[in-house]
């Protein structure tokens, strides 16, 4: 081990966390490869793999033709046979292309092989609304948490999305990778040592008293500014980032909701069968029900509509009116 | 005149941008079209250039600074020896010409 | 075509002629479960195996268990995981839809229609990439060839130059439909000539044919020449698998079975019929030993579900 200090953090952009662990990854360990389409020279559709072609060459850093269902499952055939593939699905709406290889085979082999073969296989994809229509703008991310066998990842700032892709290129099975459109503006502080985040572990976002507002991706930087407004009117909200949809941390929304005793569950993609349902009915198998509300996407296709748009996906007015709303139903004892 | 290039809004939905490279050091003049700095984002490089001729007075960052929209980022004058003022509401706006690339 | 010499010629029988009574054994047993049977389709297997390198690997789709043994699999161990018992290649848990065992170079079966074809492209892009001289045969029959995954992965796989033989093992029928019915190619080997890789069609009865066309096509891919692809053209002796409704006339069958690739080859081998008999008590008594061998293993533990899930 080195004596040298840890590097400083460094304020970077998300994209660049995300190029900042692949990079790495790539470095100490030669199975690993980027697949994808515009992977290559273009660097990726958000540039999160600048760089990584002129360093690491065609051999590793692939660029695809528009086939995410060979793609993800080449993937999962070099994956079993030994290397580290990630595969780069530009849009989630078009992870449903790939959806075969991926739940039908990369999250069965180590299942139906007792444990012979596993694939270590990283889907990386780009969910959420901003613009661009009706088959560009979904979040998926609950259909994939009840698939036994796969690893759901969710970063919500650029520090967590350079230790989540860490974890996930050196995690041993299928582990999908969840981004999202509006987080690729804001920068953060990364640091590089921090080491690798184990899945299954929420973090406490913002500390409060009131209630407990559960969020993953995009929706937790919502999630902030809501809870901002809301201290203003005398309203103190607990925000947790769940960092992984599966394995979901209930430890850590158990410990906050006793405190609490209200629950807020905050996603982009549908209510119906949604994250936030998953999250409440484990929660209150363990300890009972709680006054609850799940906010997510309104029950409509995302139009590219700027109205319409608006209209679908939570804002902070949005999650300020139902906090005040729960808790008037629900005032504290 | 005092004037200041204040960070342009290029790119919808972006608050904060990371200095890539100053093309001039203070003292040095500018004629319109001369590229002043480049900008990154997160999507994309914005080349801000003169719109207008002036003298490079100070730079409030380095390569690799992060700054808002609306920040000031440099400060210009029409003459080479005018005295700038510490305060800065007195300061215009810098005509620039940007591009996204 | 070059000719197996004797020595081969009489593995190859015996290998088919051991497919056909496993299976056989197997179909009669009240407890096998759902099975897809290569009774007429042995000699694609057989043929194919006979040119294949110990670490060259083979793919196939849900018709697995007549490759799998043609390929070298044990066949207690392939029995008992048919029978879902513990002591079976995957401890019971894949079946004959998913049964695997690489180290003998049967990398797997994938019950999905084609949902093998580009796992099979990239454990040759693994292969290729680890600079090993390894090839990779991926097997599937017609009714996958109408799959986009099929054309996505023959493009890549072209594209690549990945050291992979797209073998379509065409017995003319997808359960009911007729393969000319589903497809517009008038040979599914068209299939891979589009993109620009060696391409033939060969009749798939013939065992020192499929060995011999393999074995060099397998060559070529070995010396870097990239993909090929070989449609065998079989006969489906049986209905699709143990469940499904036989479409085809009494006569119709009856035709088909003139055509069984195991006489065909008995015949060109012009043995006798003690020889015959011999070579059937032989392969009947592996089948007796296999099936002994899995009765006696139990099931898998309850207390095992759970594990292995991630």
């Amino acid at each position: 081990m080195s004596n040298s200090p840890a590097p400083k953090p460094r304020k970077m952009f998300f994209r660049e966390a995300i190029a900042s662990a692949v990079r790495a990854a790539m470095l100490e360990d030669p199975t690993v490869l980027v697949m994808g389409q515009d992977v290559g020279s273009f660097g990726g559709s958000y540039r999160e793999f600048d760089g990584l072609y002129r360093e690491f060459g065609a051999d590793r850093v692939r660029d695809m033709p528009v086939a995410e269902n060979a793609t993800i499952g080449i993937g999962a055939g070099a994956a079993a046979a030994g290397f580290r593939p990630l595969v780069c699905i530009t849009y989630m709406d078009f992870l449903m292309l790939g959806f075969d290889p991926l739940i039908n085979y990369a999250a069965k082999l180590r299942y139906k092989t007792a444990g012979a073969l596993t694939a270590p296989l990283v889907v990386k994809t780009t969910a959420g609304a901003q613009g661009q229509g009706v088959a560009h703008s979904q979040c998926l991310d609950a259909w994939l948490m009840s698939v036994p066998g796969i690893v759901v990842a969710a970063p919500s700032n650029p520090q967590d999305a350079f230790s989540l892709m860490a974890q996930a290129l050196r995690h041993d099975g299928p582990v999908v990778y969840i981004d999202h459109k509006r987080l690729f503006p804001s920068p953060g502080e990364v640091s590089v040592d921090a080491g690798l985040q184990p899945f299954g572990v929420a973090a406490v976002r913002r500390r409060g008293e009131d209630v407990t507002i559960i969020s993953h991706s995009y929706m937790v930087q919502v999630a902030l500014k809501a809870a901002a407004r809301l201290a203003e009117a005398g309203i103190s909200c607990e925000v947790i980032d769940l960092r992984t949809l599966a394995p979901l941390d209930v430890d850590t929304i158990e410990a906050s909701l006793r405190r609490t005793g209200r629950l807020v569950t905050l996603e982009e993609g549908q209510t119906t069968c949604g994250v936030g349902a998953e999250v409440m009915a484990q929660v209150f198998s363990r300890m009972g029900p709680r006054p609850f509300v799940r906010i997510g996407a309104l029950p409509a296709p995302v139009s590219s509509n700027p109205v319409y748009e608006a209209l679908c996906i939570p804002d902070p007015e949005r999650i300020c009116d139902a906090v005040t709303a729960l808790l008037k139903n629900a005032p504290p004892a | 005149m005092i004037y200041h290039l204040t960070v342009p809004k290029a790119v919808p939905g972006v608050e904060e941008i990371r200095i890539l490279e100053w093309h001039g050091e203070p003292g040095a003049r500018f004629e319109p079209g001369d590229m002043i700095v480049e900008l990154e984002t997160h999507k994309a490089i914005v080349e801000v250039r003169a719109d207008q001729p002036g003298f490079l007075r100070m730079v409030m960052g380095q390569p690799g600074d992060w700054i808002s929209i609306d920040d000031t980022l440099a400060v210009f004058s029409d003459a080479a020896d005018e005295a700038v003022p510490a305060d800065a509401k007195d300061y215009s706006e810098l005509t620039v010409a940007f591009e996204v690339t | 075509m070059t000719p197996l010499d004797p020595f081969d010629r009489l593995r190859a029988l015996r290998s088919m002629m051991q497919i056909r009574a496993f299976e056989t054994a197997l179909a009669k047993r009240k407890d096998h479960g759902f099975q897809l049977l290569s009774s007429g389709e042995e000699a694609v297997a057989v043929g194919l195996s006979m040119v294949l390198r110990a670490d060259d690997d083979l793919l196939t789709g849900g018709r697995s268990i007549g490759p799998a043994l043609a390929r070298g699999v044990d066949p207690g161990a392939l029995m008992a995981e048919l029978l879902g018992r513990a002591a079976g290649l995957n401890g019971g848990r894949a079946g004959r839809g998913h049964l695997s065992d690489p180290r003998s170079g049967f990398f797997g079966a994938h019950a999905v229609v084609g949902g093998n074809i580009s796992v099979a492209a990239g454990v040759a892009l693994a292969r290729k990439l680890s600079l090993s001289e390894a090839v990779v045969v991926i097997m599937f029959g017609d009714g996958a060839c109408g799959q986009g995954v099929l054309h996505e992965t023959l493009n890549i796989a072209a594209n690549w130059r990945l050291p992979l033989l797209f073998l379509c093992n065409n017995n003319g029928l997808s359960v009911s439909t007729p393969w000319d019915a589903a497809m517009a190619t008038p040979r599914l080997s068209d299939l891979g000539a589009t993109f620009g890789m060696p391409a033939t069609t060969i009749d798939g009865l013939d065992v020192e044919l499929v060995a011999s066309t393999a074995g060099e096509a397998i060559a070529a891919i070995r010396k870097g020449g990239g993909p090929a692809f070989i449609e065998a053209k079989s006969i489906r002796l049986r209905s699709h698998s143990t469940t499904a409704r036989e479409t085809r006339t009494r006569e119709a069958l009856a035709e088909l079975e003139t055509h069984c690739p195991i006489s065909a080859l008995a015949a060109r081998m012009k043995l006798s019929p003690d020889e015959i008999a011999e070579l059937q008590r032989t392969v009947d008594g592996a089948v007796d030993a296999a099936e002994r061998f899995a009765e006696a293993s139990g099931y898998p533990e309850p207390g095992d579900v759970l594990t292995h899930v991630q």
